[in-house]
C-alpha cells in the first residue's frame, strides 16, 4: 500500500477489509439475544482478565500483520504513515463491526506511552520498544499515582536511585489498570528529592515482571478489580530503560497525560446507544418526560461523536484543532451520566433486582463502573480547571504551600 | 447513530466562510455595536435600513443560499449560516431570519417556479423584506376565490416581524384544503398590529386579514411538507444564531472575569467562575458541532436534517440559556442593568424559545422522529 488514499476511499477499504475478517453488529445484535454486558470496567478474575486480553491481542495483532493496525505510524514501526485522523476514519468504521472490546490496557500501550516513547525515546528503544507495542506483543501500564499523588501528580514520592549502569525503585503505586496484563510500567519516580517538585521527576519503564514488583489486585466499587496497587521493593532498572533525561519525567508525563485526555472522546458512546435501544424496545409506552430525556441523551451522543470528527477535520485540513479538542472527556463523562439516569429511569425496580431478564440487572455494571471515569486519567475537575486556563487563559488559582 | 455517515470536512469552515466572516464581523462591529442595535431596534422600521441594505447588495448575504435562477448567489446554506452566526452574535435586528430563511426556504420548498421568479429574485437582493405566517403558531385565516382573484380573511399571531415585512407567505384554509398564499399586505385590508415584545431586536405582530388580495404558491394539500421544511430552515438558522449569542456572552464574560478584581484577586481565578464557564465552553462547543451538522444537512438536502435540525435546537438553546444566564450572574450589578446589553441577550434566548419551541419542545419532537417511544405507545 503506498500513496495516501482519499478519507472515502480509505473507509471504504476499511468496511472491505473489516466485512472479511469481523461480524457486522447490525446483522449480528438482535434485540433481547447476545451479549448484554455493558461493563464500563469489567469484573474479571485474574484468568478471565488474562484470557480476555489475549483475545484482544490476537485482533490487535491481525490488523497490525494486515496493515490495519499502527496507521499513523511510520513503516519502520509498521505503520502505513497515514495522517493522524486516519486512526479515526478507522474506528469509525470499525464500530459497525463485532470486535473484542479494549480493556484500558490497550489504548493505554497503543495511544498514551508509545506516542510518548515516540517523542522521547532514543532510537534504540524506539527500535526496541514500538513494534512489540504498536502490535501489543508488549502491554504498558501506568504507574502514575500514588496515596499521597493524585490529581496533584507531581507530588510523587516513589524514589529511584542510580546504581551502576541503572537505577534501584522503590515505592508504592495505586489504581493502576491492567498491571496484572502488562508487561511494562511506566513509573514516575523521584530520582532528585531536594529539587524543586517538577524538576526532581525521572521516567523509568519498569519490567512487571522484574523480581521486586508485586501487583495486587484493588476491588472497586463494581465488586471486580480491573484496577491495583504495585508495590516496587528495590527493584533494579537499567537506564536504558529510562524514557527521556533524568531531571525532565514531568515533562514526559505531561506528554502522556495530554495524550489520554485527548483520547477520551469516545468513551460512553457504545452504552449510550444501548441506552437509546433500551427506550426504543422497552414494552409500555414512554412518558413524554422519558422521552425528552432519551431524546437529551441521543444529543449528547450525537454531539459528542461531531465534536470527535471536528478534531479529525481540522487535522485532515493541517489545522491546529481548538477548543473542540479539549472538550472531549468532559462531554463522555456526563454521556456516561446521563445514559446510567435514563436507565434507572426506563428499568424501574429491574435495575435494582435481577429478575434474570435480558439487559436489564446487566446495567449495574455501567451504573457502578461510570463513576471511574469522572476520576481516572485526570478527574472532571481537573479537566475544567484545564479548560478555564489553557483554553479560557483565565488565571490560576493561588497555590498552598509545598506546591 | 451507529454510524455517523459525514464528511468530517463538512464540519470544518471552509476558506471562503472564514473570509466571510471576517468581513461580517467588521461591518457589524462598526454598524450593529450595542448602542447602534438599540437605536435601530427603536426606530420606526425596527432596523437599519442602510445596513440591511450593504449586507444584501455589497456583502450579498441575503442571496447566498438562494439558487442563480432565482437571482441568488447559489452558494449553500452553510455560507448563510455563518452569516447568521454573526448576526446573533450581535443580536442584529434586521429581519434576515424571517426574509432570507423562513419566507424564502417557504417559497423553494412549495416548487412553485412562477412564485419564485415573482418573489425571491427581491429577497436575494435585499429589496424585500418577508416573513410567514400560520407556519410557526397555527392561524386562522381563510382563503377564498372572489371575482378579482383569492381573498385572505382571518387572524394570526406571533408573525416575526409581521407589522413591517413586505411580503407574506400566509397558510391559509382554502376549500381544497390548506394551502400557501402569497400577499402584499395593504393597510385597508390587512391590519397589523405590533406586539409589546420581550425582545425588541425580534419584533412580532398580530394579523387581521379583511379580505386581502393574495396569490396561491404551490399546489393544495402541500402544506405540511413546506411547513416543515420551512421548519426545519428555521431550527437549523436559529441554531447559527444562538452559537454567536452565545459566543458572545462567554467572550464579554471572560472578559469581564479577568478584569473585575475582589478579595485582591481577578474573580476569574475563583474556580467556583473558572469550572461554570468550562461547563459553559463544553455546552458551546457541543452546540458549535451541532449547528454545523444541522447546516450541512440542510446545505445538502440530506433526509437527516429532521433529526439533525431537532437535536441543533435541543444543543443549542439549552447552551444559549446557560450562557446568558451565566452572563447576567458573573457580571453582578452592572450585569442587571438596563444599560449592560446582558439583557438582550437573555431577552432573545428566551423569546426565541417562545417562537420556535423550547429545549424540551424539541426533544419531544426529535423522540418522535427517532422512535424514542417504547413500545404499545
Ligand atoms: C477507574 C480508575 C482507573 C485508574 N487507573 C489508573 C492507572 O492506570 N494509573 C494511574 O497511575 N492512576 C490511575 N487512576 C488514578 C487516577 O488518576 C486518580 O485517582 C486521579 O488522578 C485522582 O487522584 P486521587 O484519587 O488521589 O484523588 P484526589 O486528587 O485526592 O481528588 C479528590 C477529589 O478532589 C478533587 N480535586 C483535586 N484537586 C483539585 C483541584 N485542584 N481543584 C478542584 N478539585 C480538585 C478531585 O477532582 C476529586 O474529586 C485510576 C483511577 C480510577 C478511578
Amino acid at each position: 500500500m503506498s500513496g495516501i488514499p482519499e478519507p472515502a476511499e480509505f473507509r471504504a477499504e476499511a468496511r472491505d477489509w473489516l466485512t472479511g475478517v469481523a461480524k457486522e453488529r447490525t446483522a449480528h445484535r438482535h434485540w433481547g439475544r447476545g451479549d448484554d454486558s455493558v461493563a464500563v470496567f469489567e469484573n474479571w478474575t485474574e484468568p478471565e482478565e488474562r484470557a480476555h486480553t489475549d483475545l484482544t491481542r490476537q485482533w490487535e495483532r491481525t490488523r497490525y500483520d494486515q496493515g490495519w493496525g499502527a496507521l499513523g505510524w511510520p513503516s519502520e514501526y509498521g505503520g502505513r504513515e497515514l495522517p493522524s485522523y486516519y486512526e479515526q476514519l478507522y474506528r469509525a468504521e470499525e464500530a459497525a463491526f463485532e470486535v473484542p472490546r479494549r480493556t484500558e490496557v490497550f489504548p493505554v500501550t497503543q495511544q498514551l506511552v508509545a506516542p510518548a516513547i515516540r517523542i522521547w525515546g532514543t532510537d534504540e528503544q524506539k527500535r526496541r520498544w514500538l513494534p512489540p507495542m504498536l502490535r501489543t506483543d508488549e502491554l504498558a501500564c501506568q504507574l502514575f499515582s500514588e496515596t499521597e499523588a493524585g490529581s496533584d501528580l507531581a507530588g510523587v514520592r516513589t524514589r529511584a536511585v542510580r546504581e551502576g549502569d541503572g537505577w534501584v525503585v522503590r515505592g508504592h503505586k495505586v489504581w493502576t489498570s491492567g498491571a496484572r496484563v502488562a508487561t511494562w510500567g511506566v513509573a514516575v519516580c523521584r530520582t532528585a528529592p531536594d529539587a524543586p517538585r517538577h524538576a526532581g521527576i525521572t521516567v523509568l519503564l519498569v519490567r512487571m515482571d522484574a523480581p521486586g514488583v508485586t501487583v495486587r489486585p484493588i476491588r472497586q466499587m463494581t465488586g471486580g478489580a480491573s484496577f491495583n496497587e504495585v508495590y516496587l521493593d528495590d527493584v533494579f532498572v537499567p537506564d536504558t530503560d529510562r524514557l527521556g533525561p533524568v531531571g525532565e519525567g514531568w515533562r514526559v508525563t505531561l506528554t502522556v497525560l495530554a495524550a489520554e485526555r485527548l483520547d477520551s472522546g469516545g468513551l460512553g458512546l457504545d452504552n449510550a446507544e444501548r441506552a437509546l435501544d433500551l427506550a426504543r424496545h422497552l414494552p409500555r409506552p414512554l412518558t413524554d418526560g422519558e422521552q425528552q430525556q432519551a431524546a437529551g441523551l441521543y444529543v449528547r451522543g450525537l454531539v459528542q461523536r461531531l465534536t470527535g470528527l471536528r478534531v479529525t477535520a481540522a487535522l485532515a485540513a493541517g489545522r491546529e484543532p481548538g477548543a473542540e479538542a479539549s472538550v472531549g472527556k468532559l462531554c463522555a463523562t456526563a454521556t456516561m451520566r446521563a445514559t446510567t439516569d435514563l436507565v434507572q429511569q426506563l428499568l424501574g425496580p429491574r435495575l435494582a433486582a435481577d429478575t434474570g431478564e435480558w439487559g436489564t440487572f446487566a446495567w449495574t455494571e455501567h451504573l457502578l463502573g461510570a463513576p471511574g471515569y469522572r476520576i481516572a486519567g485526570g478527574s472532571d475537575e481537573i479537566q475544567r480547571n484545564i479548560l478555564a486556563e489553557r483554553v479560557l487563559g483565565l488565571p490560576k488559582e493561588p497555590k498552598g504551600e509545598r506546591s | 447513530m451507529m454510524r455517523l455517515d459525514v464528511d468530517p470536512a463538512l464540519l470544518l469552515e471552509t476558506e471562503e466562510q472564514r473570509q466571510l466572516r471576517a468581513v461580517l464581523r467588521d461591518v457589524l462591529t462598526a454598524a450593529c455595536g450595542p448602542e447602534r442595535v438599540r437605536e435601530q431596534a427603536a426606530s420606526p422600521r425596527g432596523f437599519d435600513r442602510v445596513l440591511w441594505d450593504r449586507l444584501g447588495g455589497e456583502i450579498g448575504v441575503h442571496g447566498l443560499a438562494v439558487p442563480e435562477e432565482y437571482g441568488g448567489a447559489g452558494y449553500t446554506f452553510a455560507e448563510l449560516a455563518v452569516a447568521l452566526e454573526e448576526t446573533g452574535r450581535v443580536l442584529c435586528p434586521a429581519p434576515l431570519l424571517p426574509t432570507v430563511v423562513l419566507a424564502g426556504e417557504a417559497l423553494l420548498a412549495s416548487g412553485d417556479r412562477r412564485a419564485c421568479e415573482r418573489w425571491l429574485p427581491g429577497i436575494a437582493s435585499g429589496a424585500r423584506t418577508a416573513t410567514v405566517a400560520g407556519v410557526l403558531h397555527p392561524a386562522r385565516v381563510a382563503a377564498e376565490r372572489g371575482p378579482g382573484g383569492w381573498l385572505l380573511r382571518g387572524e394570526a399571531d406571533f408573525v416575526p416581524d409581521g407589522a413591517g415585512a413586505e411580503l407574506l407567505l400566509v397558510a391559509a384554509r382554502a376549500p381544497d384544503g390548506t394551502r400557501l398564499f402569497a400577499c402584499v399586505p395593504d393597510a385597508a385590508t390587512c391590519r397589523r398590529t405590533a406586539r409589546r415584545v420581550l425582545d425588541p431586536t425580534r419584533r412580532q405582530a398580530h394579523l387581521r386579514f379583511t379580505g386581502a388580495a393574495a396569490e396561491p404558491v404551490g399546489e393544495p394539500g402541500q402544506v405540511p411538507a413546506t411547513a416543515a421544511a420551512v421548519l426545519d430552515a428555521g431550527r437549523a438558522a436559529l441554531a447559527a444564531e444562538h452559537v454567536g449569542g452565545s459566543a458572545h456572552a462567554l467572550d464579554a464574560t471572560l472578559d469581564h472575569v479577568s478584569h473585575r478584581t475582589q478579595f485582591g484577586r481577578a474573580i476569574g481565578s475563583f474556580q467556583a467562575i473558572k469550572h461554570r464557564l468550562a461547563d459553559l465552553l463544553v455546552a458551546i462547543e457541543g452546540a458549535r458541532s451541532a449547528a454545523s451538522y444541522a447546516s450541512a444537512c440542510l446545505a445538502l438536502r440530506r433526509s437527516e436534517l429532521p433529526v439533525a435540525a431537532s437535536a441543533a435546537a435541543v444543543a443549542c438553546t439549552h447552551a444559549y440559556r446557560l450562557a446568558t444566564t451565566e452572563y447576567v450572574q458573573l457580571h453582578g450589578g452592572i450585569g442587571f442593568t438596563w444599560e449592560h446589553p446582558a439583557h438582550l441577550y437573555v431577552r432573545r434566548a428566551r423569546g426565541d424559545e417562545a417562537l420556535f419551541g423550547t429545549g424540551d419542545d424539541q426533544a419531544l419532537r426529535l423522540a418522535g422522529l427517532l422512535g424514542l417511544a417504547g413500545r404499545g405507545g
